[in-house]
């Protein structure tokens, strides 16, 4: 692992939408595709699975494909691990919206280039967070820890999120929601106890 | 390097946060950044979706920035100057006042921008010789009663002190997405071991992370909370020291928690008499528990006598005056200005209506009839109980003057709208409801285009009129000065530099556990209640008229709610797209039984009616929601079809004049 990317707390995250303006404030994304979404997983709260939200942009992966797949190298993968587009060598081929399995790249039609999440470089660079992280008001959303050791208790996946690509994306989830209520119920006692 | 400039500010929707802001702009005003401040101890430097989509919305596609005049009688608005429409009302007030009266013209204002200014609006009306207004709120007017009929005031513990909790019960709320500071913090309680227990027909983001979620009837709330008490009482859990010292009335409630026995709880409510009881026994034997009730419970009939029944557990089990306990509704511990300098009010008095029943009004009134409106800062033609007779009865009046940012529902229905100010273009004082801060709202920016704020709309309209403008001075601050309680006299600047408790209450509500009730003492009965309202002393259960088990539900067997959601405030901030970008969807929510009994499957679309009227929309089938329930998220008004309130009704609380949204049957149909 190598330190650039987010960790998310689905228990904490509501699924709010405030990292998604956050980072479209940030990085001027006025009118196109933001670079962060929110995928909510089951909605319809169906009682086989847990309900939550995948607040996801580029996770810089370890073997980023967006880079392997780019022809004209505007992809770089910098020393602090954060995978960055160059605007000035994109070609606008698209290539790598088709390679990213996570979708974080977009074609912005009004300058005729790709362009993603760059861990807000600008602000790492100054001791700040990333805007998202910044500005999530549950604190759920936060970048790595440099030391994966501190990402104990966190886990690389979760239903909904797959690295079939091989991509060694750097994102870590934190307490996943088990099956609801039962369990939950069950734990009370216990809990009233401690 | 360009330069930017951080201003601090304050949000002042209809909101639980009130959160405090930090708005960076660059050389060309442009905004950079929001972000919350971190003087506000309750916010903690947090703000929400909303907040910052601020950054979108002052300067978005749609704002209006010039007044319009409707074009004849069609759907088209042209551009008019100021002198124009000014003159143009103006005429039209008097020739309304001169066929029938003053009272002839409605003044409505919303909730839709919370500042001590707005009530400057009254220094023309008094003028203009009075005019009809309503009294009442649509949102938690009775919760407010019942929680000063119990306790003698709306104060309660600061949010941080949410954290010390052991047990926190959420009770017709939904945090996670419409008070989320106050969600962080449950949240930072549950991670240091506090249970968290919800009630609530839906399932919703707060009740996913809960411990114990119970969904009873909408409605039954008042018979749970007195067979909570039964079960807490006949196991001996209540505090009988708090309750010798500080309560009044215990034995005459004791004697009414004699009708609520478990098995006759759980068929009221719907819900397994086990999980009452494990509720219960849970709630009393964790101490501190804070009890945090929304306003969802009391939109109905018998909303203040739910909502002291449900006021009065906390103080039962001596959970009040304690830190990480006590009772959470409302804290007006901000609202302590002076009021604002006005005119005398005139001779003859004014006509008022409540609110939740302006389409009754509007439709009915005669001797005078109103025949002019004046509304601002809210948008009664989508939010209101019975929405679409609104629309109508406006389009029917001789005048309609609606002052907003955007052409909402109501300002469609205007002859003039005149544009409304941001929140970044006015200086004013604003109050909070869940935290103590009294909070300075600095003018950041010049209002765009024609803007105007409305104290200097109202300051034309009297100049207009030949009135007296001294009540709008040149430097609006001297007004705010004048408005600061006393002792505080010279905090303006002190606010300008960071938001103030002014109220001396303290961090822990009734710590000194003086009530300031008739008693003295927490009122288990109170008289006050039976003398000023006309209902019991001690709080009963009583069945809603379109309740679960009434004559009505044989024909409309569904309890729709609509409930608010995190993407707006009401009506406000669905119309941008960063919002729509990102909003949930607008769908019926329906349990799977109630939607196979009825063949509907999911995602189709469904018709839900009952006598008031008719919507069309997607069905979401969800194991969410309770059976006998369902539910559609209020304040959309997209592409211009609020539809909801089409179905809810103009019904008053039995106390303190509230809207009864959520007393509302329906059936739903495939289409």
């Amino acid at each position: 692992m190598s330190g650039a990317g987010f960790s998310i707390d689905l228990h904490r995250c509501v699924g709010c939408g405030a990292c998604v303006i956050a980072c479209r404030i940030e990085n001027a994304r006025t009118e196109q595709h933001a670079w962060r979404r929110v995928l909510p997983l089951n909605l319809r709260r169906h009682p086989g699975g847990p309900t939550y939200f995948l607040s996801v942009a580029c996770h810089h992966c370890d073997q980023p494909a967006c880079l392997r797949g780019c022809p004209s190298r505007a992809y770089e993968k910098r020393v602090d691990g954060v995978v960055v587009h160059h605007d000035d060598r994109c070609l606008g081929c698209r290539y790598c919206e088709m390679t990213c399995p996570f979708g974080a790249p977009t074609y912005d039609p009004a300058r005729g280039v790709v362009s993603k999440c760059h861990l807000c470089a600008h602000r790492l660079d100054r001791g700040l967070p990333p805007a998202c992280v910044a500005a999530c008001p549950t604190t759920a959303l936060r970048t790595l820890e440099a030391d994966s050791a501190l990402e104990a208790g966190t886990q690389p996946t979760v239903p909904g999120f797959v690295d079939a690509a091989g991509c060694r994306p750097n994102i870590r989830f934190a307490s996943p929601k088990g099956a609801r209520r039962s369990a939950l119920y069950a734990d009370l006692e216990q809990r009233i106890k401690r | 390097m360009a330069v930017l400039r951080t201003i601090r500010t304050v949000c002042p929707r209809n909101c639980y946060g009130t959160c405090g802001m930090l708005v960076t702009l660059d050389h060309t005003n442009h905004i950079v950044a929001i972000e919350g401040d971190p003087a506000n101890p309750a916010t903690e430097g947090h703000v929400c979706l909303k907040g910052l989509s601020y950054a979108r919305r002052i300067g978005y596609r749609d704002r209006l920035l010039t007044p319009v005049r409707r074009r004849g009688t069609g759907t088209h608005f042209d551009p008019v100057s100021w002198d124009d429409a000014i003159g143009e009302i103006a005429e039209r007030l008097i020739r309304i006042r001169d066929a029938h009266g003053p009272a002839g013209v409605l003044y409505y204002e919303g909730s839709g921008s919370h500042g001590a200014l707005g009530g400057l609006s009254m220094a023309f009306w008094r003028q203009f010789g009075g005019c009809t207004t309503t009294y009442g709120d649509l949102c938690w007017p009775a919760g407010l009663e019942a929680t000063r009929l119990t306790y003698g005031a709306n104060r309660h513990n600061h949010p941080r002190l949410t954290r010390d909790s052991r047990f926190v019960l959420i009770w017709g709320h939904n945090p996670a997405e419409t008070s989320i500071h106050q969600w962080r913090l449950i949240l930072d309680a549950q991670a240091r071991g506090a249970v968290v227990a919800v009630i609530d027909p839906r399932s919703t983001d707060t009740t996913d992370a809960a411990d114990l979620h119970l969904q009873p009837r909408p409605g039954t709330d008042a018979a749970l909370a007195l067979g909570l008490a039964r079960i807490i009482v006949d196991a001996g859990l209540h505090d009988s020291a708090f309750l010798d010292a500080h309560a009044t009335g215990f034995e005459a409630y004791r004697a009414r928690l004699d009708e609520y026995p478990a098995d006759r709880v759980a068929a009221i409510t719907g819900l397994d008499e086990s999980w009452i009881r494990e509720l219960a026994l849970a709630y009393a034997r964790t101490r501190p528990a804070l009890l945090m009730a929304g306003f969802g419970l009391q939109r109905h009939h018998h909303a203040g006598q739910t909502m002291r029944a449900v006021s009065l557990l906390p103080a039962l089990t001596g959970n009040v005056g304690v830190a990480g306990g006590g009772w959470q509704y409302a804290n007006l511990a901000s609202h302590c200005l002076k009021p604002l300098p006005l005119p005398a009010e005139p001779e003859a008095h004014p006509r008022t209506f409540p609110v939740s029943q302006v389409a009754h009004h509007l439709e009915t009134l005669s001797d005078p009839p109103i025949r002019g409106a004046w509304i601002e800062r809210g948008n009664p033609a989508s939010q209101n109980p019975s929405a679409p007779r609104i629309r109508a009865a406006l389009r029917a009046l001789d005048l309609v003057v609606v002052v907003d940012q955007f052409m909402t529902p109501t300002a469609r229905c205007a002859d003039f709208v005149l544009p409304a100010k941001s929140l970044f273009e006015e200086e004013d004082l604003v109050t909070a409801y869940w935290h103590p801060y009294l909070q300075w709202r600095a003018r950041i920016l010049d209002p765009p285009g024609a803007v105007k704020p409305e104290t200097d709309i109202w300051r034309l309209l009297c100049r207009q009129f030949g009135y007296d403008t001294s009540w709008f001075p040149d430097n609006r601050r001297d007004v705010l000065r004048g408005l600061l309680p006393e002792g505080h006299e010279s905090a303006l600047e002190d606010l300008m530099a960071r938001p103030l408790d002014l109220s001396g209450y303290g961090d822990v509500a009734f710590a000194d556990r003086a009530f300031p009730t008739p008693s003295g003492r927490v009122q288990f009965a109170s008289d006050e209640a039976a003398g000023l309202w006309g209902v019991a002393p001690v709080p009963a259960y009583t069945a809603l008229h379109e309740g679960h088990d009434g004559a009505i539900a044989a024909r409309l067997p569904l309890q729709l709610l609509s409930c608010k959601t995190r993407d707006r405030i009401h009506s406000q901030f669905g119309n941008l797209d960063w919002v729509q970008a990102i909003e949930r969807p607008h769908v019926l929510d329906i349990h799977p039984q109630d939607a196979a009994s009825r063949g509907i499957e999911d995602g189709a679309r469904v018709a839900v009616w009952n006598d008031r009227g008719r919507v069309e929309l997607a069905a979401r089938v969800t194991p969410g929601i309770r059976t006998g329930v369902v539910h559609i998220l209020e304040g959309w008004c997209h592409d211009g079809d609020p539809d909801v309130n089409a179905l809810t009704a103009e019904g008053v609380t039995d106390i303190n004049h509230g809207a009864t949204f959520y007393e509302c049957l329906v059936e739903v149909m495939p289409v």
